[in-house]
């Protein structure tokens, strides 16, 4: 019970850091296919915009980056970092619960920078910068599983020979 | 695992721990679950059952002061009576209408003139359905027929300010009229200006795909300008249309008239407007004339959604024509042929707060016998068993916003504040309000009376008017998605009950 609950939350971890790429990618992809449309067309409004949100038809078809972005950003993700929370309650991993608790806090900062962006930009420039962090501390977190792993593999070689 | 090296945890300790662990988890899909549950709407309810009832009365009182035992008075008297039932609040005049109309609402596939085609809602064929005109004082009387569109459909008089039953809302004031049915609105044409008309059933999608048109009020004597244009802007599919004509559309007029341009956004975003060729002034917001306007140039017009805006030009004496610029569409009025070069929309905007000159406006805000606060904020939670984050009304999600009671006669001020992250335009059915400060200025222009107010993040706007329209009223985001997820309230008047009900049960989804 103890190796697939810690082997879950390793992979949760990753998956985390895995989804901050993928949010990377997702959103400068539509921010792209944004430009190359004003440069073709020329014509961005605020309606441009919500009413591709609703019903999907996107006025260029990189829109749907931006699309995936929000909901990737704000359901899936937190989703995601709820389970590694709750995976880390039955993974023996030592500070598991703290690590993942820091990945979830993450989240929760991420997702608000990215909302309040919409009102306060330089919250953006933080979102961005956030988003590095997360990133970091989801790798780590998952890393942190294989070395233990990895160092409790070592040692009964090492007892042996000081014995 | 070495004999000698780490300790060996003693079982009941684990035991605890597993349990600790179970527990947590618990808890957080615990909560999770509830906030799901607790969120759902009840499968049928009416209007008047949803909410939070705000009776305004006691921050009324202690602004104003002196006891009010009168008014609570007068409202108990007002609901003492028998109560009304939205489907008595009729025009009172009987007889055969001055201007009889009928609109046969269609789902059908429709090419629009430069060759888009799309799935769209036509009235009597056509998106946008045709200009209903009508003089002031005549009784109107038009005919709904829902060919086929399924789900149903009603039709709102965006900006009149009809008698209730006569509003349109499905759920609210009527049922949602079903393929084969009719459902018939009469009305006398009280106010004069441009107007517009559109579903008010599953609005988001239908007022989206061109279930809408003008609503057109002259006064009897005519207007001052020459040449009346109508410009309704529209985005179908993504590309922007005056009148359902993407690009240039032209309207001749000779050199030296003057034109009126009724503009309408029939978007769920603000548009700016502004015109090349020549100085205009805006003569009228949202249907009310605007008193001494001033002419302005370099400065663009920023319409609401559902808001009106009609301005007046005229065409220069050069034989150079106008252009009525709509950003992505333009109208263009002069003689035939007639060149025109466009402009690069304006940096500056028109403000209405200091636009025109002030007259007596009739009201004495000190006298206001009702305060509301209506403050748009945004944070997660669950709406109908959706998780997400939502638009909320005085901290609360849909359905718990707050039902703002009043009676008839009573002196209304709101206080709009937004601090939500995004602009949202407020569209109140059934009166017109009007602005006395925006963030503590006064207003010193022209009386700004509206009916769709477009209030940005981080302003508060204070308004007020006269509760004369017994009924149940709308009050919600005109970016009809945004009213999908929960931004809507209701202003409802003591007495007032409706037989009409909402839910997954019903047919009726005004969103």
């Amino acid at each position: 019970m103890n190796g697939v609950m810690s082997a879950v939350y390793r992979v949760l971890a990753f998956v985390v850091a895995g989804e901050v790429a993928i949010q990377a990618a997702f959103v400068v992809w539509g921010d792209a296919g944004l430009g190359r449309y004003v440069d073709q067309v020329g014509v961005v409004e605020k309606s441009t915009f919500d009413t591709a949100f609703e019903t999907g038809v996107a006025p260029f078809p990189e829109f749907l980056g931006l699309l995936l972005h929000g909901l990737n950003g704000m359901m899936i993700i937190p989703a995601i970092a709820l389970l590694l929370v709750i995976s880390s309650f039955f993974a023996k991993v030592p500070r598991g619960i703290v690590f993942a608790l820091a990945v979830l806090g993450l989240v929760v900062v991420q997702v608000s920078l990215g909302l309040g962006g919409h009102a306060i930009s330089v919250l953006g420039a933080l979102h961005g910068i956030n988003a590095l962090a997360l990133f970091s501390i989801a790798m780590w977190t998952g890393l942190r599983v294989s070395w233990a792993s990895r160092r409790v593999q070592r040692e009964p070689l090492a007892e042996r020979v000081t014995v | 695992m070495g004999v000698g090296s780490g300790r060996r945890a003693p079982r009941v300790s684990s035991r605890i721990r597993l349990l600790i662990s179970i527990t947590a988890t618990l808890i957080i899909l615990g909560t999770l679950g509830w906030g799901w549950t607790a969120s759902r709407l009840p499968a049928s309810y009416a209007a008047t059952d949803m909410g939070v009832m705000d009776t305004g009365e006691a921050q009324a009182v202690a602004h104003s002061g002196t006891g009010h035992a009168g008014h609570s008075g007068h409202g108990a008297a007002s609901s003492a009576g028998s109560p009304h039932d939205v489907r008595s609040l009729v025009a009172g005049e009987s007889g055969p209408a001055d201007v009889s109309v009928t609109l046969t609402a269609r789902r059908e596939r429709v090419t629009l003139e430069h060759g888009l085609s799309l799935m769209a809602y036509t009235l009597n064929g056509q998106t946008p359905g045709p200009t209903i005109r009508a003089t002031q004082g005549d009784l109107v009387e038009v005919k709904l027929v829902n060919q086929s569109v399924t789900g149903g459909t009603t039709l709102h008089w965006h900006g009149l300010d009809v008698p209730n039953a006569m509003d349109g809302v499905a759920g609210v004031t009527q049922d949602a009229v079903q393929v084969g049915e009719s459902f018939i609105y009469r009305f006398v044409a009280k106010q004069v200006g441009t107007y517009w008309y559109h579903s008010h059933q599953v609005s988001h999608e239908q007022v989206l795909n061109g279930l809408l048109g003008a609503i057109v009020i002259n006064p009897a004597k005519g207007i001052k300008e020459d040449i009346d244009v109508l410009a309704l802007s529209h985005r179908y599919a993504g590309k922007r249309t005056v009148n359902g004509q993407a690009g240039d559309v032209i309207t001749p007029a000779a050199a030296g008239s003057t034109a009126r341009i009724r503009v309408i956004n029939t978007d769920p975003g603000v548009i700016p407007v502004w015109v090349s060729g020549a100085a205009y002034r805006l003569v009228a917001v949202d249907g009310t004339q605007v008193s001494a306007p001033t002419p302005i140039e370099n400065r663009s017009v920023l319409v609401p959604a559902g808001g009106r805006a009609d301005l007046a030009v005229r065409i220069p004496q050069s034989g150079q024509a106008v252009r009525v610029e709509f950003g992505g569409a333009a109208m263009i009025i002069g003689p035939k042929g007639a060149p025109a070069s466009a402009t690069p929309a304006p940096s500056e905007t028109v403000d209405l707060l200091a636009y025109g000159s002030s007259s007596g406006i009739g009201l004495d805000p000190a006298a206001a016998n009702r305060i509301f606060d209506y403050k748009i904020g945004r944070r997660p939670g669950f709406v109908n068993g959706k998780p997400g984050v939502y638009w909320t009304i005085n901290g609360h999600l849909f359905p718990n916003v707050p039902m703002f009671m009043v009676a008839e006669g009573d002196l209304v001020r709101m206080r709009i504040s937004n601090h939500s992250g995004r602009a949202h335009p407020m569209h109140l059915h059934g009166h017109h309000v009007l602005v006395l400060a925006r963030e503590g200025v006064p207003a010193t222009g022209s009386p700004w009376w509206t009916d769709s107010l477009e209030v940005k993040n981080g302003q508060t706007y204070e308004v007020i008017f006269r509760a004369d329209n017994p009924g149940i009223w709308m009050d919600h985001c005109h970016n009809l998605v945004h009213a999908r997820q929960g931004l809507l309230a209701h202003l409802m008047y003591q007495g007032v009950t409706t037989p009409f009900r909402l839910g997954r049960h019903s047919a009726n989804y005004p969103e």
